[in-house]
């Protein structure tokens, strides 16, 4: 990788390791390093040079009526160099509390720890708990309460403390 | 109520094949994909698509309550499995019903039955048709080598919950039985976790025939003619042909026959296929199995017949009844499908995925194509290599070949090695073109000179 094709050769690497179901993706030469993960919570590399972290983040619009076709359309907005985002792991319906009245898991703001449950997703009756892999404070939560979500659809960002 | 808005449970080619089918019919397609098919043909031309999880199967596709979930909060009120993957599992037509959508397919209990080789078997004596001579259960090897004696050698040791040749073993006296039944039934225990097998009079130079059937759930069935799918790998078919030129038509109307009523007696409802093995030299047919769903070689029989099945699939499930009677299928000429798999024939058939570099398919009158390919497609290793299938329609055999051949030789792909090259080869054999070929004919006539010339 040159300078010169760089941005190409970047974006092709991306779609290549998006399609390619490969987890983690660890670069390092002299005058360059990359760092790519699908997990959003992963720790980065030390010495890392993070240059695959999102400038911005698709941000879900209230959940869509189940009526239009259309998925709800993604908003742009800006969250910081650093943020680390939580996907989906499937597909499924996104709830921001245990249970139906009970308080959020977490709000804007909020401080977690590793592990924190940070909401569930819901297939047909099972509900399964998305957890926070790394601690920080929520920055952004991108998807309404109730939405259907999709596989790999990022639901929060958070900054590291 | 006619389906408005149709899930797709698929991928590849039959998920392309089923949204087009759908838009030909006005009905709104949802494509659900894996992560590793967000850009997937079929997923680029429905009306949406939904992710529905990692790349592995079993958490995309092969997840029924995923597939489901997303079908009913898409606002889908259909649903089309494809082939492969759910489509034989009756928790898919199950939780459909339980959640209002119409199900592209036979009732969930009639899936239940004909997925049970034994309890198919017992349907089929009891609807009259031919069984090749077998046994019921065999519990123990002692049991297999009686068994053995009494039905005739050669004879196959088959798993009743098995496909795909998996706990399937041949044995030739009553030795081999008692050793075979061991070996399959080891087999299947870990294929299927169920160990229970029957035997059956093997043939040995057995052709594969199957009838295309669709009912209306009511009782009534039509057949769509007969494909001879005999040219295969490992019980993989790698060409399918309709009609079957090697049969008499007193036989073939003799299938037909059978091939119905066995659907009939159980109400078939929407597309399956009755499965024979005809026996050449007896001129006998027996019954195999019924796959309960579209299969993989349909165009032939559409090719042949002129419908559209996958059409018919969808407007039967959205409660109308059959748009044709049995006089209005006709069938017309001949015609071939060679599978197109990213595979490395000179390499045991090594599964290559990669980058489609070039693709620029052959065109002509008689000439069709069913795939999810182009210049720039990947094919992801994370699921089957067929990357499409190549369609001739002629006046005869011979005229299907000829067409058929030409197709291969103007058909361009790069980028990953497939079976093409192979199809042209067997096409041009001369057992090929005489129609002497039989089940095994690939593996043992064609495939040991084959590795030899591309050695």
């Amino acid at each position: 990788m040159t300078g010169h094709d760089f941005p190409d050769a970047l974006k092709q690497l991306l779609d290549e390791f998006s399609r390619s179901g490969i987890r983690e993706l660890h670069i390092r030469k002299p005058d360059f390093e990359l760092y790519l993960s699908t997990d959003a919570s992963a720790a980065r590399p030390q010495a890392a040079t993070p240059v695959a972290a999102p400038a911005s983040v698709p941000v879900a619009q209230p959940a869509a009526p189940s009526r239009p076709i259309a998925a709800p359309p993604a908003l742009i907005s800006s969250l910081p160099d650093d943020a680390i985002i939580i996907k989906a792991p499937n597909l499924g319906t996104f709830y921001r509390a245990p249970k139906p009245g009970a308080a959020n898991y977490v709000e804007v703001g909020s401080k977690v720890q590793a592990g924190d449950e940070l909401c569930l997703i819901e297939v047909m009756k099972l509900f399964t708990a998305v957890r926070a892999g790394s601690s920080g404070t929520v920055q952004a939560v991108l998807v309404e309460d109730g939405a259907m979500v999709e596989g790999g659809q990022p639901l929060f960002a958070l900054v590291r403390d | 109520m006619p389906i408005k808005r149709l899930f797709v449970a698929n991928r590849g080619e039959i998920a392309l094949r089923i949204v087009r089918a759908a838009q030909a019919l006005n009905i709104e397609t949802v494509v659900a994909v894996s992560d590793a098919d967000r850009d997937s043909a079929a997923a680029r031309l429905a009306d949406r698509s939904i992710v529905l999880g990692p790349a592995a199967a079993a958490k995309s596709y092969l997840d029924p309550r995923l597939i489901v979930h997303a079908a009913k909060e898409s606002g889908c009120d259909g649903l089309h499995p494809g082939y492969g993957f759910l489509s034989e599992r009756a928790i898919l037509p199950r939780l459909c019903a339980q959640h209002g959508i119409a199900f592209v397919g036979p009732e969930p209990d009639v899936i239940d039955a004909l997925g049970d080789k034994l309890r198919a078997r017992a349907m089929a004596g009891a609807a009259g048709v031919p069984l090749v001579p077998g046994s019921e259960c065999v519990a123990s090897a002692a049991d297999a080598r009686r068994e053995g004696d009494r039905i005739g050698y050669p004879v196959l040791l088959k798993a009743s919950a098995g496909g795909g040749g998996r706990g399937m073993v041949i044995a030739n006296n009553g030795d081999e039985a008692e050793a075979g039944f061991h070996k399959a039934s080891a087999e299947a225990v870990a294929a299927f976790g169920d160990g229970t097998l029957f035997m059956e009079r093997f043939v040995p130079e057995a052709r594969h025939v199957e009838v295309q059937l669709m009912g209306d759930g009511k009782g009534q069935v039509l057949h769509f003619g007969e494909r001879d799918c005999s040219v295969q790998r490992r019980y993989q078919k790698l060409i399918e042909e309709a009609p079957c030129a090697a049969m008499p038509d007193h036989l073939r109307r003799q299938l037909h026959e059978s091939a119905v009523a066995l659907a009939a007696s159980v109400n078939y409802r929407n597309a399956g296929t009755a499965e024979f093995l005809f026996d050449v030299q007896r001129q006998e047919f027996y019954f195999i199995e019924v796959n309960a769903r579209i299969q993989v070689e349909h165009p032939v029989s559409e090719a042949i017949t002129g419908f559209d099945l996958v059409q018919e699939q969808i407007r039967i499930a959205g409660g109308a009844g059959l748009s044709v009677s049995q006089q209005d299928v006709k069938i017309s000429g001949h015609a071939i499908e060679c599978r197109i798999n990213a595979e490395d024939a000179a390499r045991d058939f090594l599964p290559s995925p990669g980058r489609i570099t070039r693709w620029e398919p052959p065109q002509g009158p008689g000439i069709r194509l069913d795939s999810h390919m182009s210049a720039g497609a990947m094919i992801p290793p994370f699921y089957d290599s067929m990357v499409g299938k190549l369609i001739v329609h002629g006046s005869d055999r011979a005229d299907a070949i000829a067409r058929l051949g030409d197709a291969i030789d103007h058909f361009v792909v790069e980028g990953v090695p497939t079976t093409l090259p192979l199809h042209r080869a067997i096409i041009a054999h001369p057992d090929f073109i005489e129609n002497r070929i039989h089940t095994r004919w690939l593996e043992q006539v064609l495939l040991p000179d084959y590795g030899k010339k591309a050695a």
